[in-house]
């Protein structure tokens, strides 16, 4: 799958055509990354304009040949979001001027933030492994002591889930390609 | 590193999630560019992760974009409008200085020239009269030492006077001598000696036994003259001679003589 040069160069040039198309490709996916790190609905929308603030000004730092846009992103959204749970966010008073951090929002998100597709096809702890490193940002490092592995297995949990999510989804095209040939 | 070990290791996926520190970032980065199968693993990885993230994407609120794109329209249009004005404006103000300064130092130079040229004429009539100064002090010098000499020559006591009066030829002629034995000096003052035409002049003759030897012409301009002396003369003679002088004086034409 190659990215759309043409887009990119139109993006390198500042056309905010561009950044709009990006915006409606990718913002979902970029989205539910930041939601899942940083569980606060209001402070993730802020971090993703703030997203697609950095992709536009430094979209000539984007080097296609290293690697896809897509990718180039998600690594500036894990970091903005990572960045931000270093710092305190909006803390809200109450009267007697107490404040707490308002949790509500939390409980209403745990549905949205279940992990959906091919992924919930997979074992719990190679479910669990992509979880941690790819969409609670945490490293190789911290999310082997979190599942209480070492550092090598969750290395191999990593490459092994990836391995079953291709098949996953070669079975997914497999099935779509019959289901063309059959309405043809 | 090998191509198999990179994938055991797990590096690409850690270089995909942005976990890698600089230098190993550059190092799989450099390895990428060379090795294509281990480059087309790696697109592989990525589109598993992106798979990924489009089935667990979360759709945001649609105000979000737009607040995005007014931001950058914002920013585009501050870029566009603000800049060029501001350019603009810091370039006037750098003109209107620097014209001031060429104003201030057209007039300032203007007005320094006309000082210089003032300054210049001041000097040159200086000049002119210290010149003249100069040579009236000369004349002044020259008349003075001329006078002098003159004074010292009459006033010496071995000096004797000697008047010669115009004969019938020349009646109202006279002039005076000074004679110096001691110094053998001559001196005349021809100041009352008639005017004569221009084609001719007065001669002074010396009487040395019955010759007469030339002691010079008398200019008929100068106040004082000193003639030739001429030893064991016995008498002073003038005569009037053709202009240039002549070899032997023209007795008929003896207008005054005087003995010693």
């Amino acid at each position: 799958m190659q990215d759309d040069l043409g887009l990119i160069q139109r993006l390198q040039k500042q056309d905010s055509k561009a950044l709009s198309v990006i915006y409606d490709k990718y913002s979902g996916a970029l989205y539910g990354v930041i939601l899942r790190i940083c569980k606060n609905e209001e402070q993730a929308q802020d971090l993703l304009q703030e997203t697609f603030l950095k992709i536009w000004q430094k979209s000539n730092q984007y080097d296609p040949k290293k690697g896809k846009i897509f990718t180039w992103a998600y690594r500036i959204a894990k970091n903005i979001a990572l960045n931000a749970q270093r710092r305190p966010y909006k803390l809200i008073q109450n009267e007697d001027l107490s404040v707490y951090e308002n949790e509500e929002t939390h409980e209403s998100e745990i549905d949205m933030l279940q992990l959906n597709g091919s992924l919930k096809q997979l074992e719990p702890h190679h479910q669990k492994a992509l979880q941690l490193v790819y969409f609670n940002g945490l490293t190789h490092r911290e999310a082997h002591e979190e599942m209480n592995v070492p550092l090598g297995t969750f290395k191999s949990y990593i490459k092994q889930a990836l391995k079953k999510l291709r098949e996953a989804y070669q079975k997914e095209l497999f099935l779509l390609w019959v289901i063309i040939e059959k309405m043809i | 590193m090998d191509r198999n070990s990179i994938k055991d290791t797990g590096i690409l996926e850690q270089y995909l999630l942005g976990e890698l520190s600089d230098s190993q970032r550059i190092e799989v980065e450099n390895i990428l560019k060379e090795d294509l199968e281990l480059r087309n693993y790696f697109n592989k990885i990525e589109d598993d992760f992106e798979k990924l993230a489009m089935e667990n994407a979360i759709t945001p609120p649609s105000g979000i974009k737009d607040s995005l794109l007014n931001s950058i329209e914002n920013s585009i249009t501050k870029e566009e409008k603000v800049i060029p004005i501001s350019k603009k404006s810091n370039r006037q103000f750098y003109l209107a200085i620097a014209s001031g300064f060429a104003l201030l130092f057209m007039l300032t130079s203007g007005w320094l020239f006309n000082q210089w040229q003032n300054s210049k004429n001041t000097v040159e009539i200086v000049q002119n009269e210290a010149t003249d100064l100069r040579n009236q002090i000369q004349t002044l010098e020259n008349s003075f030492n001329e006078t002098n000499s003159w004074y010292q020559a009459i006033n010496n006591p071995n000096t004797v006077q000697l008047v010669l009066r115009g004969n019938q030829i020349s009646p109202n002629s006279n002039a005076i001598t000074y004679v110096n034995h001691t110094e053998k000096t001559v001196i005349l003052n021809p100041k009352g000696l008639t005017k004569l035409d221009d084609d001719k002049t007065y001669q002074m003759w010396a009487d040395v036994d019955g010759e007469m030897i030339d002691m010079g012409i008398i200019p008929s301009n100068k106040e004082m003259i000193a003639m030739k002396y001429i030893d064991n003369a016995e008498s002073i003679n003038i005569t009037i001679e053709p202009a240039g002088g002549n070899d032997h004086p023209t007795v008929e034409q003896l207008i005054s003589n005087v003995l010693l």
